[in-house]
């Protein structure tokens, strides 16, 4: 399921005078389109295009600031609305995810029907059109989906799927980029069915790992599983910053608001945390990464804050910052056994501590409101949304 | 710089220093073993920066000099070698050929100017120690080693404490990993002089080449000077920096005149703690220990695979003590215990478990419970 220009739509939907209009989201963030109206895709403006590029081909362009809180919250209810079809819902981002409705036709009646009921039900209770994709597998109803849009319902049966493969366009296939593009063209590769004519040797010699996956995708097999959310493997957050910047006091602002958003969602799902990484991207967009792991899990805030903190100050600055990332790993729940230590230890006390007024902080949130108490620091930077 | 050596006297020394020439250092040269020969001598040296080995061995030497070679390579070259006798010479521009008649071997030698200088010790008060009791209780002391980046000196040394004044004359090692705790004593022997002297910290992974350096027999002689404790046997000498800081106060934690001391038979219990640990994963490591009026009931409850439970008949008649523990460091402790049976003392599941041998007193282990 992917919904049709979501966040361009969501705008449409809430202020009746944008309706027919040629129409952005976007404009804070590093001046590019985050989504564009169909009305405004007919003039060939679409997401990450720069504004100004944008109005050179639109002059009439309306420029909508994104409002991210909206759209989490219509998100969180078209998710709702697939759970109320299959268990098995797989969100990939705000407005796209995997329902696995094998074995659901007694239920909900045939892959068509289905398909009809979701968009249906999506359209009746959030007055947003959606695009469905359904097939044997996940990479195809995927490309299914982005068919036939806005409004589209396109089913690949697995009789269809041999021919529906043989004519599809190369480059619609997930993970194939400009530069793959560019190689299989030069192989004579169009469709993803041509990639059969080719010997997988010679594939692998000339894409690598990857040619595997293609040999495996143009034979109809991909057997990744739709995976529920629920298993959480890893918490993070990450921003791509306004401007590249190599200034340590504005990282650090960014990591102390993603230490504590990381550390709000470990309490949440009630879990703790052996690893903390720091994710860095640099201006020429190579990542790097790095970790710290401790003995005993954490989750205070303030105990991710300083370890991450530690992590930048370590690392060489030598090229500004384009992405800054906090993220924890090796999640252990909350109710597992913890060993306890021999002697009294200055730091395990301040991080229970600081757990106790984290815990402290979400009751308040939770009573008035989130931002009703923020840090200092952040209140300053008015990094923290609450204009809301 | 030429030399002959024995095959069995260099591939004996060598395989004793794989441990400090394989870790990695700041320095690159610190993977080579440096040769010095002089009259009719090798003196050998390696180092990790921590930790350093000197040693001589009988060479009949042709030209003294000195060279710095992959300790690594001229260790699977000797242990290969078909003949007794290994000729060693520096040609020109550090290359050395390492030869006899048939075989023939021409390496790159690094610049011995870069090994880093060594301690040097002349008047060290030493004392003599047992072999196999210091090997044994070092081997025992760093069995409990930390986790994870823990960079804590209590943690990454081993206490060492000569404790003159008290009957019988012992040297002490302490050990921990922030959980669990272990004390040894090492009663010496009336004929050892052990001077009195401050407590030092000795890094663990230091001990760890010493248990590889000392045999099973004889006597060693131990001391301390500066900032190194020293360990020499007849030709070789081991040098290891100690680390600075603050040991915990272990004494509160292992003598105690509280709680519940319980006789029991130590290979039954072994077992059962081993049966009871099957279940245990590394994310999933407690079992609960349930001490009843007559009766030790442990019970590993893993929420990913199902659970165990094993009584146990035991001579304990107080109120109920509910604790759980990670069944595999209560297993490692028990090894630590050479008596048939063990005493195990248990206050509650706040404070730590003691076990010891119900005769020998030497070795005690403390055991943190785990919080459920």
């Amino acid at each position: 399921m992917d919904m049709d220009a979501f966040f361009a739509s969501v705008e449409q939907l809430d202020d009746p005078a944008l309706r027919g209009r040629c129409l952005v989201v976007g404009g804070s963030h590093r001046g590019v389109v985050a989504a564009a109206s169909y009305e405004a895709r007919k003039y060939g403006i679409h997401s990450a295009m720069p504004i100004f590029q944008a109005r050179l081909k639109c002059p009439h362009l309306v420029i909508v600031a994104p409002r991210r809180r909206r759209y989490a919250e219509l998100s969180g209810r078209i998710m709702d609305i697939l759970r109320t079809f299959s268990p098995l819902v797989e969100p990939i981002s705000i407005d796209e995810a995997y329902v696995d409705i094998s074995g659901c036709q007694r239920l909900h009646g045939t892959a068509h029907e289905t398909g009809l009921a979701v968009k249906t039900r999506i359209r009746e209770q959030t007055g947003l059109t959606s695009s469905v994709g359904i097939a044997p597998n996940k990479f195809l109803a995927k490309i299914a989906s982005d068919f036939n849009k806005p409004d589209g319902l396109t089913i690949v049966t697995p009789e269809q799927m041999p021919l529906f493969i043989e004519t599809l366009a190369i480059e619609k296939v997930p993970g194939v980029g400009a530069q793959t593009r560019q190689r299989l063209t030069g192989m004579g590769i169009q469709t993803l069915g041509q990639i059969l004519q080719w010997p997988e040797q010679q594939l692998v010699r000339k894409l690598g790992k990857f040619g595997y996956r293609l040999m495996a995708l143009a034979q109809g097999r991909d057997n990744t599983p739709v995976v529920c959310e629920s298993e959480a493997k890893s918490v993070s957050s990450e921003t791509t910053l306004e401007q590249d910047t190599a200034d340590h006091a504005v990282l650090a602002v960014c990591l102390l608001a993603q230490s504590e958003t990381v550390a709000r969602q470990l309490r949440a799902q009630h879990l703790r945390a052996r690893t903390i990484t720091l994710k860095l991207k640099t201006t020429d967009f190579v990542q790097h990464t790095r970790s710290h792991s401790w003995p005993q899990p954490i989750q205070s805030s303030d105990t991710i804050y300083q370890a991450t903190l530690r992590l930048l100050t370590a690392f060489a600055l030598t090229q500004p910052i384009r992405l800054i990332g906090v993220g924890a790993g090796n999640l252990i729940p909350e109710n597992m056994p913890v060993q306890q230590a021999l002697f009294a230890d200055e730091q395990v006390r301040h991080r229970q501590q600081w757990e106790q007024l984290d815990r402290a902080l979400d009751a308040i949130s939770e009573r008035y409101g989130r931002g009703s108490v923020v840090r200092g620091t952040l209140a300053e930077t008015g990094r923290n949304d609450k204009k809301q | 710089m030429k030399f002959t050596i024995k095959k069995g006297d260099l591939v004996d020394v060598l395989s004793k220093v794989q441990g400090l020439t394989g870790r990695r250092s700041s320095l690159a040269i610190t993977e080579c073993i440096r040769m010095h020969a002089s009259d009719r001598q090798v003196h050998l040296t390696a180092t990790d920066l921590e930790t350093c080995f000197e040693g001589s061995l009988d060479a009949s030497v042709e030209m003294p000099g000195t060279i710095a070679i992959s300790a690594r390579k001229l260790y699977e070259i000797a242990r290969e070698f078909p003949s007794s006798d290994i000729l060693i010479d520096e040609t020109e521009n550090r290359w050395i050929n390492i030869s006899d008649q048939k075989v023939h071997y021409h390496l790159m030698g690094m610049n011995t100017e870069d090994f880093p200088e060594t301690p040097t010790f002349e008047e060290v008060a030493l004392f003599e120690l047992p072999s196999a009791d210091l090997k044994k209780m070092i081997e025992k002391s760093i069995m409990i080693s930390g986790v994870g980046e823990d960079k804590k000196p209590h943690i990454n040394g081993v206490l060492f404490e000569r404790l003159t004044d008290q009957e019988p004359r012992r040297v002490r090692m302490v050990s921990t990993d922030g959980s669990r705790l272990s004390k040894y004593d090492l009663f010496c022997p009336d004929e050892a002089q052990v001077p009195a002297g401050p407590s030092v910290l000795i890094p663990k992974k230091g001990l760890h080449e010493v248990s590889k350096f000392i045999g099973g027999s004889g006597t060693v002689r131990v001391g301390i000077q500066e900032s190194y404790f020293i360990i020499k046997n007849d030709a070789d000498t081991l040098a290891i920096r100690m680390l600075e800081g603050q040991y915990p106060q272990y004494g509160e934690i292992i003598f105690r005149e509280d709680g519940h001391a319980i006789r029991m038979e130590k290979e039954p219990f072994h077992n059962m703690l081993k049966r009871m640990s099957i279940l245990c994963t590394d994310s999933y490591r407690a079992a609960i220990f349930t001490f009843d009026d007559g009766v030790l009931a442990i019970n590993a409850t893993n929420p990913d695979i199902g659970e165990s439970r094993e009584d146990m008949i035991i001579d304990y008649s107080g109120e109920k003590i509910e604790a759980a523990f990670n069944p595999k460091f209560f297993m490692e402790a028990l090894n630590g215990v050479e008596d048939e049976f063990l005493v195990l003392n248990i206050v509650s599941d706040k404070k730590p478990c003691l076990i010891d041998g119900s005769e020998d007193k030497s070795y005690v282990s403390a055991l943190m419970p785990m919080r459920v």
